[in-house]
C-alpha cells in the first residue's frame, strides 16, 4: 500500500502551507534545486528532524537579520553554472557568457565562504575546484565584473589578433583615402555614409573616380564609394585575418572547457552545498524573524503546544498594527475547542497543523515549546475549497462526508486530524452524533484529533479534553459602523482570544447574539432572538 | 557642421542622454540615422551605448528580406543585445547577462573590443528596453541610441530625445509622406496636461470611435491620456482630431528632429521637395542624411 499523501490541497490551504513555502523560499537557482529534492521527515525520523531544526535554530542565533540578508543578496546574484557544466560534460566548448558566469560564480562562492566560514552548521561553499576556476578565468577579468577572452590566454591568439589589427589598419587606411578623395571632389565633409546622394544640379563635372552609382533618378544619383583593386585585396586580407582570429578564439574556448570539465565534480559538489546554504539561510532568517524554536519530536503520542502561533495570521495582524494572541493546548488522542464565533477556534486548529507541518519539514516551530510526534499525514476536515471545486454537485455536508471517508481510508497512527465545525450544515443532533463517532474512531486508530465545535457535550461524549476560547469581554457602547476593518478592530478589542482548559460541564457562552449586534444585524431581530433564547432556556 | 552632428546636437540640446529613432514605417532610413548619430557621438569621444526595440540591425530585413544598412561598431561601444544574436567572434567583453528576455535569449550587456558588425536584437517590451538602457548607463555609457521598430513608441519615455524618420518606402507621394510624418510628430509632441484645469481623463486608449463621440458632443475640456501610445488614431484622422479636441498626456515625449529618405524600394521622390514638404508638416528641423542637407 502506498503511503498516504502527507497534505492534501484543502488541508494545505487551511493551515497555510503556501505561506510557509513562500516565507522560506530560496533565492538562487541552487536553492531552488535543493528545494525540489527535499522531502518531509516522517514518523521514525524524529532524530533527523530534531537535528535539522536544531541546526536551523543555531544558524538563526549565529547570524543577525542583516548578515543573513547580505548572504541572500550574494546568493541571489550567483549565476547558474549548470548550463556551462552541461556543455563541458558533452565535450562542447564554452561561450564567453558562460565564462563570465563561471568567474562570477567563483567570486560569489569565495565571498560566501568568507562570510560563513565560522559557522559549522553550513557546508563549505568554496574549495580547490572553485579556486582553480577563478584562477582559470582570472586572466579574462575586466574591472570587477566583466570577462573578455584576452590575448594572455594564448600566444597564438595574441599573434592572430595582431595580424588582424595590421590587416584592418591597412584596409581602413586605403578605404579612408578613397573616401577622402571622393568627399573632397564632391565638396562634402570628411565623413561619407555607405550610400550618399549627389544632386545632378550640383554636378559641374562627371562624377569623380571611385564613385559607383547605385541608382539614377531624374534629379539625383544614389552613390557609394567604389573600392579599387588594391583596397579589395586589403579587404580580403582583413576578412581572412578575422577568420583566423575566430579559429584561434575557438581553440582557447575549447581548451578552457576541457579544463573546466576536469573540475566538474568539485563544482557540482559546490553547487549542491550552495543549495543547502540557500535553503538553510532562508529557514534561519524566517526562524529569527518569527522567534521560532525547535520542537521536541518523538515517537510517543500526544501533542503539547505552549504559546503556539499561526504565522500567516500573525504577520497580517502585525502589518495592520494588531497582535496575535498565542494559544496553548495539550492532549493525547482527542481534544475539543469551543467558543464564540470569530473567537479563534479555527485559528487554534490551524496553529496546531502549522506547527506539525513545520516540525515535519525540520524547521523550528512558532511556539514557546512544542512536543509532538511526526505525523504521517495531516487532514483538515471541514468546509473547504474542494467543496467549491466540485461544481456544486455535492452539498456542503456531502463534501465533508467525502473528505471524512478519504481521510479515514488513509488514517494511520499519529495522523493529525483537524476537524473544523464538522457537519455544521446538518441537524445538530446528527452533527453531534457523527462528530462524536468520528472522534472515537480516530482515537481508536491512534490518530491525534482536535475538533472545533459549537455543539455542547461533545467533549464529555467523546472522552476528549475540552478547551475553550474565553470570548467576548463586553460589547462596545457605540456601534463601529459598517466598515469591516474598523469592525474587526473593535471586535479584537472586545474579544479575549486566550484558550484555557475547561471542565466538561462548562456552559457555553451565548456570544453569538452579542456578536450579531456588534456586526450590525437589525436590533429588532437581535432582540427577538434574545427573547426566543430566554423562552427556550425557561 | 555635418548633418549627423546637428542631429546629435538636437538630442543633446534638450539635455537628453538617450535618443530613440522611430520611423513612420519600415525602410525609411532609421538605421542610417542611428549610424550617423552613433558616429557623431564617437567623434566627440563619447562612450556610446546601443540597443534596439526588438529586432533591428540585421543584414537582411527580417520582415521583407531586403538588404539593410549595417551597423559596424567601434571598439569601446556598449551594446544591449540578445545573447543568441551576438557574434561569437571577434570576442566581445561580457559585462552582464540580464534577466531581460527576448526571443533570441536573454539580453546581455557587452562591450565591443574589436571593430565588428553586430546584429542588434534588443528587448521586445517597454520595461525590457528601459532596463537595457539603464544597464548600458550602469556600465559606463555616456549616451545611448535606441533603434526603434515600426510603431513601437510604447517603449519610449520622456527622458529620451526622439528622432522621427520618414521616407519613400511606403509611398512615392511627397504630400502623403509629409502628412504621415506630420501626424506621427503631432502624436509624439502631444503636450503635458496642466493639472490645474478640469479635464476628461481616459484610462484606456483614445480610439477613433471615442474621439468621434467626443467631437460630436463638442467636448471642450482637455482629453487626458497617459501617454502618446494611448492614442490609437493615426494619419489624417489624428490630425483631424487634434484640430477639434485638446488632447493632452500625463507623460509627454520629446521629438527633436525629423529625417527624410527620398530613396525607396518602390520608387523615389525629389529630395529637396520632400525635405521642404516634411519640414512644413512637422515644424521641426528636418534633415536628409543621404543628401547632406537640412531645412
Amino acid at each position: 500500500m502506498n503511503a498516504p499523501e502527507f497534505l492534501d490541497r484543502a488541508s494545505a490551504i487551511a493551515i497555510g502551507e503556501e505561506w510557509l513555502a513562500a516565507s522560506i523560499a530560496p533565492c538562487s537557482a541552487y536553492g531552488a534545486r535543493d528545494a525540489q529534492i527535499r522531502r518531509r521527515f516522517l514518523a521514525g525520523e524524529e532524530r533527523e528532524a530534531n537535528a535539522q531544526a536544531a541546526r536551523i535554530a543555531r544558524i538563526a542565533e549565529r547570524f543577525d537579520l542583516d548578515a543573513m540578508e547580505a548572504v541572500r543578496a550574494t546568493l541571489a546574484r550567483l549565476p547558474d553554472i549548470a548550463p556551462a557544466l552541461a556543455r563541458v560534460d558533452v565535450g562542447d566548448s564554452l561561450e564567453d557568457a558562460q565564462a563570465l558566469a563561471l568567474l562570477r560564480f567563483a567570486d560569489g562562492a569565495i565571498e560566501l565562504q568568507s562570510r560563513l566560514a565560522e559557522c559549522r552548521d553550513l557546508p563549505d561553499c568554496a574549495g580547490e575546484s572553485v579556486d582553480r576556476v577563478r584562477a582559470l578565468f582570472e586572466r579574462g577579468r575586466v574591472g570587477s565584473h566583466a570577462f573578455y577572452l584576452h590575448d594572455s590566454f594564448d600566444d597564438a591568439l595574441r599573434a592572430e589578433r595582431e595580424r588582424f589589427d595590421e590587416a584592418r589598419a591597412r584596409f581602413e587606411s586605403a578605404r579612408g583615402r578613397l573616401e577622402r578623395n571622393v568627399a573632397e571632389s564632391l565638396g562634402r565633409g570628411a565623413r561619407l555614409d555607405e550610400e550618399f546622394i549627389v544632386m545632378r544640379e550640383a554636378l559641374v563635372a562627371p562624377l569623380p573616380p571611385g564613385v559607383r552609382v547605385v541608382r539614377e533618378a531624374p534629379t539625383y544619383l544614389l552613390c557609394e564609394v567604389d573600392l579599387d583593386e588594391e583596397t579589395r585585396v586589403l579587404l580580403e586580407r582583413r576578412e581572412e585575418a578575422a577568420r583566423r582570429v575566430a579559429l584561434a578564439e575557438d581553440r582557447v574556448r575549447a581548451s578552457l572547457a576541457e579544463r573546466v570539465s576536469k573540475l566538474r565534480d568539485g563544482l557540482v559538489r559546490t553547487m549542491m552545498h550552495l543549495g543547502e546554504i540557500d535553503a538553510a539561510i532562508a529557514a534561519a532568517l524566517w526562524t529569527r524573524r518569527f522567534a521560532c524554536r525547535p520542537a521536541e519530536t518523538s515517537s510517543e503520542g500526544g501533542i503539547e503546544i505552549v504559546e503556539g502561533r499561526w504565522l500567516p495570521l500573525q504577520e497580517r495582524l502585525e502589518i495592520g498594527g494588531g497582535a496575535f494572541v498565542p494559544s496553548s493546548l495539550s492532549w493525547s488522542g482527542a481534544a475539543i475547542v469551543t467558543g464564540p464565533n470569530m473567537g479563534g477556534k479555527s485559528v487554534a486548529l490551524r496553529t496546531v497543523g502549522f506547527i506539525a507541518l513545520c516540525a515535519s519539514m525540520g524547521l523550528p516551530v512558532p511556539a514557546q515549546r512544542a512536543r509532538l510526534a511526526l505525523p504521517p499525514m495531516i487532514r483538515w476536515l471541514g468546509i473547504g475549497p474542494d467543496d467549491e471545486s466540485r461544481g456544486g454537485l455535492l452539498s456542503s455536508f456531502a463534501g465533508e462526508a467525502v473528505r471524512l471517508r478519504d481521510a479515514f481510508a488513509a488514517l494511520a497512527p499519529r495522523a493529525l486530524l483537524l476537524v473544523d465545525e464538522f457537519a455544521r450544515t446538518t441537524t445538530p443532533r446528527e452533527s453531534f452524533a457523527i462528530l462524536v463517532a468520528s472522534l472515537h474512531a480516530a482515537r481508536e486508530r491512534g490518530a491525534e484529533v482536535i475538533a472545533a465545535t459549537h455543539l455542547a457535550g461533545v467533549a464529555a461524549a467523546a472522552g476528549a479534553r475540552h478547551f475553550a476560547v474565553r470570548g467576548l469581554r463586553g460589547i462596545p457602547t457605540q456601534s463601529p459602523g459598517a466598515d469591516i476593518e474598523r469592525l474587526l478592530a473593535v471586535l479584537a478589542d472586545c474579544m479575549d482570544y486566550r484558550i484555557e482548559e475547561v471542565s466538561e460541564d462548562r456552559r457555553e457562552s451565548s456570544d453569538a447574539l452579542a456578536l450579531a449586534s456588534l456586526l450590525g444585524v437589525d436590533e429588532e431581530i437581535v432582540a427577538r432572538a434574545r427573547a426566543i433564547v430566554k423562552t427556550i432556556a425557561e | 557642421m555635418e548633418v549627423s552632428d546637428r542631429l546629435l546636437d538636437r538630442a543633446m540640446g534638450i539635455g537628453a542622454r538617450s535618443v530613440a529613432v522611430v520611423g513612420t514605417g519600415k525602410n525609411v532610413g532609421k538605421t542610417v540615422v542611428m549610424r550617423a548619430i552613433y558616429r557623431a557621438a564617437l567623434a566627440r569621444g563619447m562612450k556610446v551605448g546601443l540597443t534596439s526595440i526588438g529586432r533591428d540591425g540585421e543584414a537582411n530585413d527580417f520582415v521583407d528580406a531586403f538588404a539593410k544598412p549595417r551597423l559596424r561598431l567601434a571598439a569601446g561601444t556598449l551594446v544591449a543585445g540578445a545573447l543568441g544574436a551576438l557574434p561569437r567572434s571577434p570576442a566581445l567583453e561580457w559585462c552582464e547577462s540580464t534577466e531581460i528576455q527576448s526571443a533570441s535569449g536573454p539580453i546581455a550587456i557587452v562591450r565591443v573590443r574589436t571593430e565588428s558588425e553586430i546584429e542588434l536584437v534588443g528587448a521586445p517590451t517597454a520595461s525590457g528596453l528601459r532596463g537595457s538602457v539603464a544597464a548600458l548607463f550602469a556600465h559606463g555609457a555616456e549616451f545611448v541610441a535606441i533603434d526603434g521598430a515600426i510603431d513601437r513608441i510604447a517603449a519610449l519615455r520622456g527622458e529620451d530625445a526622439v528622432i522621427v524618420s520618414c521616407g519613400a518606402a511606403g509611398s512615392t507621394s511627397v504630400e502623403a509622406i509629409a502628412a504621415e510624418a506630420g501626424a506621427l510628430v503631432a502624436l509624439l509632441a502631444l503636450p503635458r496636461h496642466d493639472d490645474t484645469s478640469a479635464a476628461l481623463r481616459i484610462e484606456g486608449a483614445l480610439t477613433p470611435m471615442r474621439a468621434a463621440e467626443l467631437i460630436a458632443r463638442g467636448e471642450r475640456r482637455p482629453i487626458v491620456v497617459r501617454d502618446a501610445t494611448r492614442v490609437t488614431l493615426r494619419g489624417r484622422a489624428l490630425l483631424g482630431a487634434l484640430d477639434r479636441l485638446q488632447i493632452r498626456v500625463e507623460r509627454p515625449l520629446r521629438p527633436v528632429a525629423v529625417t527624410v529618405n527620398s530613396v525607396g524600394r518602390a520608387g523615389s521622390v525629389e529630395p529637396k521637395a520632400l525635405l521642404h514638404a516634411v519640414r512644413a508638416a512637422v515644424s521641426l528641423p528636418t534633415f536628409d542624411l543621404f543628401a547632406a542637407s537640412a531645412a
